[in-house]
């Protein structure tokens, strides 16, 4: 029985995913938030890696994860940026009560 | 069933992965679900090396960790004390339920199908011949140039936006 196959990776990155939704979802804080946000950039990029290695006679999944990480890198950056201004602006950064804009 | 010394370094990977995902998803502290993710981050690049990607797992371990993991533990030590960091990062009941029946579904449909598919790889399974730098550098100036120009003007914006969003709003007095 061969164990690492692209099933193997395949779960590896829906379990990946499921924990990344679940934080998503679950979360209060919007830093807990984030990080279930970079867990699914995380198994998508691992997922496009593993199609390439199995299923393609090129690199090209490559290209697409290295263009995930890049956007994963670019999203860091501005989240967290935007956090800062929230967090001097509302002296908390509970994503329930960030609700100023509801009318 | 003989079981080599490459499955077992590959399923610690995978453990060393998916383990430290429950402290993500579970921990009241939100600093320990920040080292949590520095193990899955490590795990992943073990991964790609395994995918015989080695200029991913060398950007993963550059990116993810040099940059993404030090921002996030500065974003926290900026914007919450220290005092009361055990309850930082609290868990929504009502919405965790839902989140995790909805999680239990889709992994076992999911899990059902990946088993039940008959995968068979295009290539025969064999690995790409050579280091992928090279061909990787090839690819992104020539296929992909526009992407790749489109993702530098993105870090441009980024790098400016960032500053303008977080830096020191300097008050104009009104004289």
């Amino acid at each position: 029985m061969e164990i690492i196959t692209l099933q193997s990776f395949l779960i590896v990155s829906l379990i990946l995913f499921l924990t990344g939704l679940y934080t998503i979802v679950s979360r209060k804080n919007i830093i807990g938030i984030y990080m279930g946000i970079e867990l699914i950039l995380n198994s998508s990029a691992l997922n496009f890696a593993s199609f390439s290695r199995f299923a393609g006679r090129g690199l090209e999944g490559q290209v697409f994860s290295i263009f995930i990480i890049v956007l994963a890198a670019a999203e860091a950056a501005v989240a967290l940026a935007l956090l800062l201004a929230v967090f001097k602006r509302q002296r908390g950064i509970d994503a329930d009560k960030l609700n100023i804009l509801k009318g | 069933m003989n079981i080599e010394i490459k499955e077992i370094v590959f399923i610690s990977i995978v453990l060393l992965t998916i383990a430290p995902c429950s402290v993500v998803a579970f921990s009241r502290n939100i600093l320990y679900s920040a080292f949590a993710l520095f193990f899955t981050f490590i795990g992943t690049s073990g991964l790609y090396f395994f995918l015989d990607a080695d200029f991913l797992a060398i950007v993963q371990l550059a990116v993810y960790i040099g940059g993404v993991l030090v921002l996030l533990l500065f974003a926290i030590l900026l914007t919450k004390n220290i005092d009361d960091i055990k309850k930082t990062n609290t868990i929504s009941l009502r919405r965790s339920i839902t989140a995790g029946i909805t999680v239990l579904v889709l992994f076992f449909s999911l899990f059902f199908v990946f088993l039940s598919t008959g995968w068979t790889p295009l290539n025969g399974g064999a690995a790409y011949p050579n280091g992928t730098i090279h061909e990787l550098g090839r690819l992104i100036l020539s296929k992909y140039l526009l992407p790749f120009e489109i993702a530098s003007l993105l870090l441009l914006a980024v790098l400016i936006g960032s500053l303008v969003l977080a830096g020191k709003t300097v008050r104009q007095r009104e004289d």
